[in-house]
C-alpha cells in the first residue's frame, strides 16, 4: 500500500465523516450536491467509455426524476419506484444512443443537443409526464435529513462499484476498443452496436438512480429548472472540470459548482454573491480545463499522489520512471500458454487450414483484390510478399471480415465470407495490422485482455454485476494474459501504457495480444517493421517457436525477404492485386517476375522495401 | 400554408446566417463550434446598449444601423479572441475537446449577459427600417427580409471567395490536409482567424437581425437559435456553405408548418429531432456534405 492511497483513503473518511456533523439545512445541500455527481459519474461512464459526448444528461435526470415521483406516488415501494426510474432512463438513454450505431462524434453531439431540446419543451410540458401536483411520500428510512444523506452515499458508492466493474470486465474493454479503434473492435471478438448501446444504457441506469435520488429529496417537482440544457453544460462542465475517468475529481467538482454557491447564502454576512458568481467562473474553469488542464482535478489528485509517494520513500525518489525495454530474448518457452477449447476442432481432416478461392475486393470501382486463390496448411508458415499496394494487407481484411468480398475464404472447411467479423476470433483467426491495431491510451494488458474477448464467456451487462462466474473467469483471464506475455518477455511491461512503448515493442505487444486470443490460425502484418536487424532475426526465431510450441499456423506479410527465405514454407507473391508466383521461398525470390515487380524496386543492400 | 412555408424560410434564412459561420468554422478549423449564437447576442447586447434608440416618431435612425455594426464588430472581435486564446492551443486534439470547449464558451459568455443585461427581454427596434412585404398571404416585417437577401449574398460571396481567390485556395488546402499546407508554404493560423473573424461577423449580423425579428432577445435565446442553424447545418453537411443554407431554409419552414399545424408544444422540436436524427441515419455526411463531414 503506497503513501498515497493510505492518504487519500484518510482524506476521504475524514471528509465524509466531516460532512455527517454540518447540520440538517447544508445536509439536504449535500445531498443536492451528490444528485449532481451521480449524474455526472453516469455522463463520465459514456464520455470516458465510448468517448461520445451527450449534450442531453440532465434531460435523462429529469426523465428519472418524473419517472419516481409517477411511480413513487401511486404507491409503490421505494425499491421498485428506483427500479423503475433507472429502467426507463436507462431505456430512454438507449433510444437516445440509437444514432450513434450510424454517426460519430460531433454529430451524435448534435443529435442530443436536439433530443434535450425536444424532451424539454415536449415531455416536460406534458402534466402527465411531470407528475403535477403528485408527492412522493418520503419511505420513513429515510425520513430525517441525515438518513438521507447516508442513503445518497450509498447509492454513490454503489455507483463507484458498478464503474469499477465496468473497468476490470469484457463490457469496458470492449467500449474501449469501439472508441479507439472502432472500425477494428471485430477483430478483437467485440461488436460495436450493442457495446456501445450498454453504455448509453449503463449511462442512463446511473443517471435514473440520480433522478430517483432527486424526487426522493423533493417528494414533488414544480419546476423544469435542473433538468433544462443549461444543466447539461454544467454536468459537462463538473465532469471536464473534474476530469473525465476521475471519480474523485468529478465528486470534487460537483461540490464546487454546485454546493460551493448554495453554502455560501448559508453562512451569514457574507456579500459574495456566489450563487452568480459559481457559474460563469465554472463556464471559464471548463474552457480553460480544456485548453489546459485536460486531466482536470482528478489530474492534480494523482500529480499531488506521486508527489507524497516520492517524497515519504526516497527508494521512490532514486528509482527511475519505469522505462521500456526491449524484447527479452531468453523468454520463457510457449507450451505453458494453455490451448484453448473451441467448438471447431483440429481433428476434422481438412485439407487446409485455410483456403482462399477467386477472392475479389472491390472498392467503388477500384479492384484491390482481383480473384486470389491461396491456401495455407497446418503447421505451415506462409508468407505474402510483394510490393506496396499489391494487395497483401487486403487479403488480411478479407480473411477478418474488414473488406467486401466476393469467392470463397474457408478455414477448416468453414465458409468465411458471409458470416460475422466478431466472431472469428472465436473461430480460431488473429491478426495484427501493418500500423498496430491497439489501444494505444491503455495499459499493455489491457490491450492483451481486450484481444481475449471471446474466452470472456459470461453476457457482458451480467459480468458488470459479478454473477455469472465472470470474476473467476477474469482472474483465469489475467494469468492467461501473464503467460501470453511472459511468452515474448513482455511481462515487466504489463502495465505500461502501450503508446509510451517503442514502436518495436508495440509491435510485439500487438504478436502476444494476439497469440493470447489462442487461435490456431495467426495473420501478421508486417511484423518486423520497425525491428532492428537483430531484433527481426529473433522474432523469425519466435514465430518457428510458437508454431512449433503451440500448434500454430502463420500467415505472414513480409517485406524483409531473408527472413521470408529463413522462415517461410511457402510463399506467394502479389501484384496489383494478382498472384504472379508461388512456390518454395527459393523458387519465388528467384522468379524473374518477382524480382522484376518487387525485389528490383526494393532497396537492394537488405532488400526491405522503404515505407 | 403557403404563408406559413414563407414565414418559414426567412426565418430559415436568419439561421443560415449563423449556419453559414458554423460551416466555415468547420471547413477552415474541423471544429464545431457551438458558440455561434451567444457570440452574435453578446455583440447584439453591447450594440443595444451603446447605441441610441433613435428618435420617436421616425421609423428608421441611423443610430440603429450603428447597433448593427457593432453587433458585427463585437462578434468580428470575440471570434479573433477565441480562435487565438480557446482553438488553436486545440488544434490537433480530439475534436470533441474543442466541441466542449466552445460549449463552455457559450455557456460564458451567456451567463456573462445575464449579469451584464439581466435576464429581461431586449426589445431591440430594426436596424435595418420599419417596413413590411406581404407575399402571398405572409408578411415579413424588414429584418426577416434582409436576413433572407443577406443569406444568398452571403454565400454567393463565400462561394466566390473559396474558388476565385488565393486565399480561398489556401483554406482549401488547410482543409484537406493542414501539415501539408503549412509545408506548401500556406499561413495555416491566418486561415484559421480568418474563419474565425468571419463567422463571429455572421453570428452578429444574425443577432442583430433575428433580435428585431422574433421580438427581442433574452439571454440564452440565441442558444436556441443557434440549435436551430446547428441543426440545418448537420442537415445540409458541414462542409458545405450551400448546405448549411438549405438545410437551415429546410428547418425553419418545417418549424413553421408543423408549429402551425398541431398545437401540441413541442411538436416542432419534435420533427426538429426527427429530421435531423433521420437526415444523418440516412445520410451521415448531409445533404450536401462530402466524405469528410461524416
Amino acid at each position: 500500500m503506497t503513501a498515497s492511497r493510505v492518504a487519500s483513503t484518510v482524506v476521504v473518511i475524514a471528509v465524509v465523516g466531516g460532512s455527517l456533523f454540518v447540520g440538517n439545512v447544508r445536509l439536504s445541500i449535500l445531498v443536492g450536491v451528490l444528485v449532481t455527481a451521480i449524474a455526472a459519474l453516469g455522463l463520465d461512464v459514456l464520455v470516458a467509455r465510448t468517448g461520445e459526448l451527450s449534450l442531453a444528461h440532465a434531460a435523462f435526470l429529469g426523465v428519472g426524476a418524473f419517472t419516481a415521483v409517477n411511480v413513487g406516488s401511486r404507491g409503490a415501494p421505494w425499491p421498485v419506484t428506483i427500479l423503475a426510474a433507472v429502467a426507463v432512463t436507462a431505456a430512454a438513454a438507449t433510444i437516445a444512443g440509437l444514432p450513434s450505431l450510424r454517426i460519430r462524434g460531433l454529430q451524435v453531439a448534435i443529435t442530443t443537443l436536439a433530443f434535450q431540446e425536444f424532451a424539454e419543451v415536449f415531455l416536460f410540458s406534458r402534466s402527465d409526464v411531470t407528475a403535477a401536483g403528485r408527492t412522493w411520500t418520503r419511505p420513513s428510512f429515510v425520513s430525517s435529513d441525515i438518513r438521507l444523506y447516508l442513503f445518497a452515499l450509498a447509492l454513490l458508492v454503489l455507483v463507484l462499484v458498478v464503474r469499477l466493474r465496468v473497468g476490470v470486465t469484457k463490457a469496458g474493454r470492449a467500449l474501449l476498443a469501439v472508441r479507439d479503434v472502432q472500425d477494428r473492435a471485430v477483430c478483437f471478438g467485440v461488436e460495436p452496436g450493442p457495446s456501445k448501446l450498454l453504455a448509453y444504457a449503463l449511462s442512463g441506469a446511473i443517471v435514473g438512480l440520480a433522478g430517483s435520488l432527486f424526487a426522493l429529496k423533493a417528494g414533488s417537482i414544480s419546476a423544469n429548472d435542473p433538468f433544462l440544457l443549461l444543466e447539461s453544460l454544467q454536468l459537462v462542465a463538473i465532469l471536464v472540470v473534474g476530469g473525465t475517468g476521475s471519480p474523485a475529481g468529478i465528486v470534487t467538482a460537483a461540490v464546487l459548482v454546485k454546493g460551493l454557491p448554495q453554502f455560501m447564502s448559508t453562512i451569514p454576512f457574507t456579500h459574495l454573491h456566489a450563487d452568480r458568481i459559481v457559474p460563469i467562473a465554472s463556464a471559464a474553469l471548463l474552457v480553460i480545463a480544456v485548453v489546459a488542464a485536460p486531466d482536470g482535478i482528478g489530474g492534480l489528485y494523482r500529480a499531488a499522489g506521486r508527489l507524497l509517494d516520492r517524497w515519504l520513500d526516497p527508494r521512490a525518489r532514486l528509482r527511475p520512471e519505469p522505462r521500456a525495454r526491449s524484447v527479452d530474448r531468453d523468454a520463457p518457452g510457449a507450451a505453458r500458454l494453455p490451448h484453448v477449447q473451441r467448438s471447431l476442432s483440429l481433428r476434422m481432416p481438412v485439407p487446409a487450414l485455410l483456403e482462399a478461392r477467386d477472392v475479389r475486393v472491390e472498392y467503388g470501382g477500384v479492384t484491390a483484390l482481383g480473384g486470389v486463390s491461396l491456401e495455407a496448411r497446418r503447421g505451415e508458415i506462409v508468407g505474402l510478399i510483394g510490393a506496396n499496394g499489391a494487395g497483401k494487407s487486403t487479403f488480411f481484411n478479407a480473411v477478418s471480415g474488414l473488406a467486401p468480398v466476393t469467392g470463397s475464404i474457408r478455414y477448416r472447411g468453414v465458409e468465411l465470407v458471409g458470416r460475422r467479423a466478431s466472431g472469428r476470433s472465436a473461430l480460431g483467426t488473429s491478426r495484427t495490422f501493418q500500423d498496430v491495431g491497439l489501444l494505444r491510451p491503455e495499459s499493455v494488458v489491457e490491450n492483451v485482455l481486450l484481444a481475449q474477448t471471446w474466452l470472456a464467456r459470461y453476457a457482458a451487462g451480467v459480468g458488470i454485476l459479478g454473477m455469472g462466474g465472470s470474476v473467476r473467469t477474469e482472474g483465469e483471464l489475467r494469468r492467461r494474459a501473464r503467460l501470453a506475455l511472459e511468452l515474448f518477455g513482455l511481462d515487466h511491461l504489463e502495465n505500461e501504457r502501450v503508446g509510451s512503448l517503442p514502436y518495436g515493442t508495440m509491435r510485439i505487444v500487438e504478436i502476444a495480444s494476439a497469440i493470447a486470443a489462442g487461435p490456431d490460425l495467426l495473420l501478421l502484418d508486417e511484423a518486423t517493421a520497425g525491428l532492428g536487424p537483430e531484433e527481426s532475426q529473433a522474432l523469425g526465431d519466435r514465430f518457428l517457436a510458437v508454431r512449433d510450441e503451440l500448434d500454430l499456423t502463420l500467415v505472414i506479410v513480409e517485406h524483409h525477404v531473408p527472413l521470408v527465405a529463413r522462415v517461410c514454407d511457402y510463399v506467394y507473391c502479389l501484384e496489383s492485386g494478382v498472384l504472379i508466383a508461388e512456390g518454395k521461398p527459393g523458387d519465388v525470390t528467384a522468379d524473374p517476375r518477382v524480382v522484376e515487380s518487387f525485389l528490383g524496386r526494393a532497396d537492394a543492400a537488405s532488400g526491405r522495401s522503404s515505407r | 400554408m403557403l404563408a406559413r412555408i414563407i414565414t418559414g424560410l426567412s426565418a430559415g434564412a436568419a439561421y443560415a446566417l449563423v449556419a453559414v459561420g458554423v460551416v466555415l468554422i468547420y471547413k477552415c478549423t474541423r471544429v464545431l463550434s457551438l458558440a455561434q449564437g451567444e457570440i452574435g447576442a453578446f455583440g447584439f447586447f453591447i450594440g443595444l446598449r451603446w447605441a441610441a434608440r433613435g428618435i420617436p416618431g421616425l421609423g428608421w435612425h441611423p443610430a440603429r444601423f450603428v447597433t448593427l455594426c457593432i453587433a458585427v464588430l463585437i462578434g468580428a472581435l470575440l471570434g479573433a479572441v477565441i480562435e487565438r486564446i480557446v482553438i488553436r492551443p486545440l488544434v490537433g486534439r480530439p475534436p470533441l475537446d474543442a466541441l466542449i470547449a466552445t460549449l463552455g464558451i457559450a455557456l460564458f459568455l451567456a451567463l456573462l449577459e445575464k449579469e451584464l443585461f439581466g435576464t429581461a427581454t431586449q426589445f431591440a427596434p430594426s436596424p435595418v427600417g420599419e417596413w413590411k412585404v406581404s407575399v402571398l398571404g405572409a408578411t415579413l416585417v424588414a429584418p426577416r427580409i434582409v436576413a433572407l437577401g443577406s443569406a444568398g449574398v452571403i454565400a454567393l460571396a463565400i462561394y466566390l471567395f473559396f474558388s476565385r481567390t488565393r486565399f480561398g485556395l489556401a483554406v482549401r488546402a488547410t482543409t484537406g490536409d493542414p501539415t501539408v499546407a503549412k509545408l506548401m508554404g500556406v499561413r495555416v493560423n491566418r486561415v484559421y482567424r480568418f474563419s474565425w473573424v468571419a463567422a463571429g461577423a455572421l453570428a452578429g449580423l444574425a443577432a442583430a437581425l433575428l433580435g428585431p425579428a422574433f421580438g427581442g432577445l433574452t439571454p440564452f435565446a440565441m442558444t436556441k437559435f443557434s440549435l436551430r442553424a446547428l441543426a440545418g447545418a448537420v442537415i445540409g453537411g458541414l462542409d458545405s456553405i450551400w448546405g448549411a443554407i438549405v438545410g437551415s431554409l429546410f428547418v425553419g419552414v418545417l418549424e413553421s408548418v408543423v408549429g402551425g399545424q398541431f398545437a401540441t408544444s413541442g411538436s416542432a422540436e419534435f420533427a426538429v429531432l426527427i429530421l435531423v436524427i433521420g437526415t444523418l441515419v440516412a445520410r451521415p455526411r448531409g445533404l450536401l456534405g462530402t466524405e469528410g463531414a461524416a
